[in-house]
């Protein structure tokens, strides 16, 4: 039996391999190395890179960007998530046409929905300004920008939060709530004693998910604002691109590369640790 | 400068949805195709074929294959396959570089951006054309072209088509009101703030503000006009009084509403959107805007004038220099039928082909006398004192880390972030560390 699960599991493995792990191990190889094809050969020059990357300034700001987008957006989606779904989870008239308008977001690819929002924060003709009644340079203030694009951010996850939290509390039993109510226990209580710890594993889920997600951002942004105003929206993505597209330093941008791998892979760590710690 | 002119809306030939499945396509296609490359024998007849790379340059590509085709027949036994790659100027870069330092062979002549000669010329890709280019035959050329074809004292590409920066003002409000172009950028600021004043719903003046490429051709634009620069005698002086008043003279037409705070989301095309639905009275663009701005339908139509772009008072104009080039690889196989290409595409003849056709601008001046060519592109008078004073932008092997340092610090300059000192000092800081 376990040597026939070994067999099926071994063309996926195989494909994993090749695809995901040796293109890693390549990318932490090449951020060992100084090159760049307008310099000629490779040079292995170990940790350089790394401590480079250290005192980049650069590094930094994106560093610091990328926390801040990730830390505001993804406590916007969870929240706002949360309330949706608690919204949809009880029956009323329209609910089918509420999922699909609510799902419609996130089923719109990600350029393409910055192109949209690209057009609505225009700072000259766009709509948000006009319903505000405001004249915000949304993209082009160092400012705003980096909060225009979590809020794009959020108008998008947010409904891939509110399913995965609505499917959550479905699975809660309604007898919990009954039984609440006949000991009298207010809303806000069932709210934060049956609730909120019957759904804590769940959350977490979903915050790995999105967490590793907007570490990453890149799409959104590039199309948005390309990392400006004055590199306040270059996110670790935005600059890693810059160094391995547009100047081509392949070890030095490598090495930016794997520490974002890095920091996704501590945040992994920590949130698995969590969610042992809640299925205790 | 050239990048979004190939990437702009108009020439959407390769869009970016659905690279999904053209990729998968590809990918799925090279099996089949390196089959079938090595199944198929080439003529015996053809000696030589000399394979053409560019980014995507043509509409429609008839005039284009016509040279190619009289190419072909003044030099028998010489077959030319033109090849092109995508719009994207960074995808271009790329594959240039990677497949060079490849030492690839599988092309001989490309078409390359006026700021890449040095890097490649540097990396030791490009065939010296020194044999093409003679004191006379270097003389026909505007001057700046030919010093950003120039890598320690010889030419590694010959200059193809030109671009440059020009000025577009709106003549019908400009005599309403009674004034004349301006000649120095306070001038123009004066007007454009007046003319704002009286007529309601219009900017000042747009250009390209946004962080990007076009921001460093329209900051060094200001500098040169100021009488500085990014380098001085080949080291990097940006920190220098001239840079600094110029730049505190970018930030206050934002500040004093001359030009509208959004300039910094500006690429060419918005910023051309703008002007173009006679909603500003000075545009800062490249030459391609003019054909737009009079074709039909549009809201501007013979209301427009060109001009040079202003100066600094007591200070002389400079526009920034952008176009493509046209070098020989070093791994090239047939170099001699490659350079005859070369020297062909480059010649009078194709390039007043390529002007008439595609409204490219020719590097070489004798063309703006030409007749035939003044009459169907009467703004091109003006566009001769514009070329003349074309810059090049640093012509280093380094340009592209230069320009991200100096695209992030002009940014935060003309966005108040920082003052126009801190901005060139820690620019100059970076750029002193991360040029090798």
């Amino acid at each position: 039996m376990r040597r026939d699960s070994a067999a099926f599991l071994a063309p996926a493995g195989v494909v994993l391999a090749l695809v995901a792990l040796l293109p890693m191990l390549l990318v932490v190889w090449l951020s060992l190395e100084q090159r760049s094809p307008l310099l000629g050969a490779a040079r292995f020059i170990g940790f350089d890179n790394y401590l480079r990357l250290f005192g980049d300034v650069r590094f930094w700001n994106a560093f610091g960007n990328t926390v801040y987008f990730t830390a505001v957006s993804v406590a916007l989606e969870i929240l706002l998530g949360l309330a949706i779904a608690l919204l949809l989870r009880h029956a009323f008239r329209g609910r089918a046409l509420m999922y699909s308008v609510v799902l419609l977001p996130w089923a719109i690819p990600t350029v393409v929905s910055a192109r949209l929002w690209e057009w609505m924060y225009n700072a000259d003709y766009g709509v948000l300004n006009y319903l505000l009644g405001t004249s915000i340079n949304w993209l082009g203030s160092p400012a705003w920008a980096l909060n225009a694009a979590i809020l794009m951010d959020v108008w998008k996850a947010t409904p891939f939060v509110a399913l995965l939290l609505l499917a959550g509390l479905q699975t809660i039993p309604r007898e919990l709530y009954q039984a609440a109510a006949i000991d009298g226990a207010s809303p806000w209580t069932m709210f934060r004693r049956i609730t909120v710890p019957l759904l804590a594993p769940l959350i977490l889920v979903v915050l790995i998910f999105r967490t590793i997600d907007a570490f990453r951002v890149f799409d959104a942004i590039y199309v948005l604002t390309g990392g400006g105003p004055a590199n306040s929206t270059e996110t670790l993505s935005i600059y890693a691109y810059k160094l391995l597209f547009q100047t081509l330093e392949f070890g030095y941008g490598s090495a930016l590369a794997v520490s974002v791998l890095s920091c996704v892979g501590l945040l992994t760590i920590v949130y698995v640790r969590l969610l042992r710690r809640s299925g205790k | 400068m050239s990048r979004s002119r190939f990437e702009d809306e108009r020439r959407p030939l390769h869009s970016h949805a659905g690279r999904g499945p053209i990729a998968w396509g590809i990918l799925l296609a090279i099996p089949l195709l390196t089959a079938a490359c090595t199944e198929s024998p080439a003529p015996r007849e053809v000696a030589t074929t000399v394979v053409f790379k560019h980014g995507k340059l043509f509409g429609d590509t008839t005039a284009f294959e016509g040279l190619l085709g009289q190419f072909e027949r003044e030099h028998p036994g010489v077959r030319v396959r033109s090849e092109s790659l995508p719009a994207a100027s960074d995808a271009q870069h790329q594959f240039y570089a990677i497949s060079l330092s490849a030492r690839s062979a599988e092309f001989d002549v490309l078409a390359l951006d006026v700021i890449w000669v040095a890097e490649f010329a540097r990396a030791g890709w490009l065939r010296d054309l020194s044999a093409l280019l003679p004191a006379a035959e270097r003389a026909q050329f505007f001057s700046g072209p030919i010093e950003a074809v120039t890598w320690e004292g010889k030419p590694y590409a010959l200059p193809w088509f030109m671009d440059a920066g020009v000025l577009y003002y709106r003549k019908d409000l400009l005599d309403k009101h009674g004034f004349v172009p301006p000649k120095t950028w306070p001038e123009l600021a004066r007007i454009a703030q007046a003319v704002r004043d009286k007529e309601s719903g219009m900017h000042g003046f747009v250009w390209q503000g946004k962080q990007y490429e076009g921001l460093v051709c329209n900051a060094l634009e200001y500098l040169w006009s100021n009488g500085g620069g990014a380098v001085d005698s080949d080291t990097i002086a940006l920190n220098t009084a001239a840079n600094r008043e110029a730049l505190a003279f970018v930030r206050s037409l934002l500040t004093s509403g001359v030009t509208p705070e959004f300039v910094t989301t500006l690429t060419e095309e918005p910023a051309r959107e703008v002007f173009g639905r006679g909603a500003a009275v000075f545009l800062r663009n490249w030459p391609y805007a003019w054909q737009l701005f009079e074709q039909e339908g549009s809201a501007v139509r013979g209301k427009v004038g060109v001009s040079v772009l202003p100066h600094f008072p007591g200070q002389r104009s400079a526009a920034t220099l952008g176009g493509w080039q046209l070098g020989v690889s070093k791994f090239s196989k047939h170099p001699q039928a490659a350079e005859q290409l070369v020297k062909f595409l480059t010649s009078s003849g194709a390039q007043r082909v390529l002007a008439l056709a595609y409204g490219y601008n020719p590097p070489r001046h004798a063309l703006y006398q030409d007749g035939e060519l003044l009459a169907v592109q009467p703004h091109l008078r003006t566009l001769e004192t514009v070329y003349a004073h074309a810059r090049p932008r640093p012509v280093t092997p380094h340009y592209v880390r230069l320009s991200q340092i100096l695209q992030a610090e002009f940014s935060a300059a003309v966005t108040g972030v920082k003052t126009p000192g801190e901005a060139l000092a820690s620019a100059q800081r970076e750029a002193r560390q991360r040029l090798p």
